[in-house]
């Protein structure tokens, strides 16, 4: 393989911007939202690799398969959407979603709870709003009517306080729920609800990979090279099953990275990933 | 239906349709073609106690948050990305109970819309049930469908009193051409009460039906040329973000409620009589051919995002 930059290893985003692109199915329709670097560059890898037939529709300007010039920190920009085939509305995306066309969304949550309930509206409670956060743009829709849904974050560690207190990001209790995973905070099921979509059938964090068990309930799956059960559970707000055959995850090959960075030149993606994160490498292996 | 032959008007009268207390849509989403130089006029003519309806936006929302003339947002997402995060001045009122939180979801708020622009009083949708969108809108009712059956989640028709846009050009009868993703203009103008809008430039309406019309001059109430009205978000093709200003905008806003005013409010807003000496302001005539730069290569586009 010609490896001209001499890539020995790749980087924590890298390995997750891949192993988001694994879940992306080849001939889908799938929508990555705004605010979404890493999921961004997920969907044009899949589409570079595995998936040449995915309809790729681009969050904020609703293009379809552009070619970004280079990824930019806002979503909404020209160069997001350079060359794009054709172009959607915001009503026309939504419509596909309620109509069952949507195959896959990725939502994220600074609060995650076990079924994959996800919290972007606010910390504190109805009368007293402690944190108002951004919120979840089209999230809580396509939650319901996406096929299939992708959970992301690159926040799972979780820094103790002078205290050694944990703020979690994968909680026990989401103090609101923004976009619905595989129960209701009273305790729905999910397959008793009239929804379309499946709901969420895996999520990648800055220390490992999930998917969801027959319960619907977060399941790890894969570890990275330089973590490991025991410290994934440290950093976990709810004890959670390990799959029977739990793996080191794939890392992404040569070719791969090279796509991601040159798609990516100002490292845009990374501004997803806390300052000691953005260090973490992998050696690839046979490099 | 709004038919007058010849809607053009300053800023300052434009913006006089707006009244205190009105529930304002506001065009544009993120970082694009936000209707800025618009709000600093609502700013400076002190319309205040507004409840705001929209999907993804940022400064724009911030910004009149920062100023204190919002009494509800009901968004569905003020930030900055990841170029800088959450919301301040929006934040901050939030949490000061201040704004009032009713953020919604965009096909809720797309649903919302179509239900004013068809003359019906609800739509429905299948999405939102099971989560706590449900409670935080006990307007949103529960209905079992006749025909199949099926639970679905009924909202009621949305009618701003009055949308805010930014176009690209209008010819003087109120026709408006857009370039690039209209987010949910289209749909904002159509469901409005009142329609009012900035644009780059106002041509005839030869020149402006051969680009297209995006919105027919009926829906539209008034029309003022405000040439760079939608800095510091972009304007493509004509100019890009103002990454720069916007970083600027961010520390002030970041340093505290009274150093926002000082620094960004009074200097940017209230100093400025209105949008030529706001142009002077960020750097005039220079500052603005650097943004008109990014078609000129790669680099000198990449190099405004720096």
């Amino acid at each position: 393989m010609n490896n001209k930059n001499n890539i020995q290893t790749c980087t924590l985003g890298e390995l997750m911007i891949y192993q988001i692109a694994l879940s992306i199915e080849d001939g889908i329709l799938a929508f990555h939202g705004f605010g979404s670097p890493l999921v961004q560059l997920a969907l044009h890898l899949a589409k570079h690799t595995h998936a040449p037939r995915l309809i790729l529709v681009a969050g904020a300007t609703y293009g379809v398969n552009p070619t970004p010039a280079f990824l930019t920190p806002t979503s909404n920009d020209f160069a997001m959407n350079r060359g794009a085939e054709c172009h959607l509305n915001i009503e026309e995306l939504f419509d596909l979603a309620a109509s069952g066309r949507l195959g896959r969304m990725f939502l994220s949550g600074l609060q995650i709870d076990r079924w994959g309930n996800l919290n972007v509206t606010r910390l504190g409670n109805d009368a007293r709003v402690t944190l108002k956060l951004p919120g979840g743009g089209g999230g809580c829709n396509l939650s319901c009517d996406a096929a299939h849904v992708t959970i992301w974050t690159a926040a799972h560690r979780v820094v103790p306080n002078d205290q050694g207190r944990r703020r979690y990001r994968l909680v026990e209790h989401c103090d609101f729920v923004t976009s619905i995973g595989h129960r209701t905070s009273e305790g729905i099921h999910r397959s008793s609800l009239p929804l379309r979509g499946q709901g969420p059938d895996c999520m990648i964090t800055d220390l490992g990979v999930f998917d969801f068990n027959g319960d619907g309930h977060l399941q790890l799956k894969a570890v990275y090279p330089d973590t490991s059960v025991e410290l994934v559970a440290e950093n976990t707000g709810f004890d959670f099953p390990v799959t029977e055959n739990l793996t080191t995850a794939d890392l992404p090959d040569v070719a791969l990275i090279e796509f991601i960075r040159n798609l990516d030149p100002m490292k845009i993606h990374q501004r997803e990933l806390g300052p000691t994160d953005r260090e973490r490498t992998f050696q690839l292996n046979g490099a | 239906m709004y038919t007058q032959a010849d809607k053009r008007c300053a800023l300052g009268d434009l913006i006089s349709h707006v009244q205190r207390g009105d529930c304002v849509a506001i065009g544009g989403g993120l970082s694009w073609r936000e209707p800025m130089a618009a709000l600093r006029e609502l700013i400076r003519q002190n319309i205040k106690a507004l409840k705001l309806v929209g999907s993804a936006h940022g400064i724009d929302i911030d910004l009149l948050c920062g100023a204190g003339v919002v009494a509800v947002s009901a968004e569905s997402y003020v930030g900055f990305e990841q170029d800088f995060g959450m919301a301040i001045n929006y934040r901050r009122a939030c949490e000061a109970g201040v704004v009032k939180v009713e953020d919604n979801c965009c096909y809720t708020l797309v649903q919302q819309l179509r239900a004013a622009i068809s003359g019906l009083p609800f739509m429905p949708i299948r999405s939102v049930q099971g989560t706590d969108f449900m409670q935080l809108h006990p307007e949103f009712k529960i209905m079992v469908c006749p025909f199949t059956g099926e639970q679905l989640v009924l909202v009621p028709a949305l009618k701003p009193d009055v949308a805010i846009l930014h176009a690209h050009y209008a010819d003087q009868h109120g026709n408006l051409h857009i370039e690039g993703p209209p987010v949910a203009d289209i749909l904002f103008a159509k469901a409005s009460e009142k329609v009012i809008v900035t644009v780059e430039e106002i041509i005839s309406h030869e020149v402006l039906a051969k680009k297209g019309v995006t919105i027919p001059y009926f829906y539209v109430t008034a029309i003022s040329e405000v040439p760079y009205g939608a800095h510091p978000t972009s304007c493509y093709p004509r100019y890009a973000y103002d990454r720069e200003h916007t970083a600027y905008y961010y520390q002030t806003a970041k340093h505290s409620a009274n150093g926002f005013r000082e620094d960004y409010l009074n200097p940017f807003v209230y100093d400025c009589k209105d949008n030529d000496a706001y142009i002077e302001a960020i750097g005039g005539k220079a500052r603005l051919a650097s943004l008109e730069q990014w078609s000129a290569g790669m680099e000198q586009w990449m190099k405004l995002y720096e």
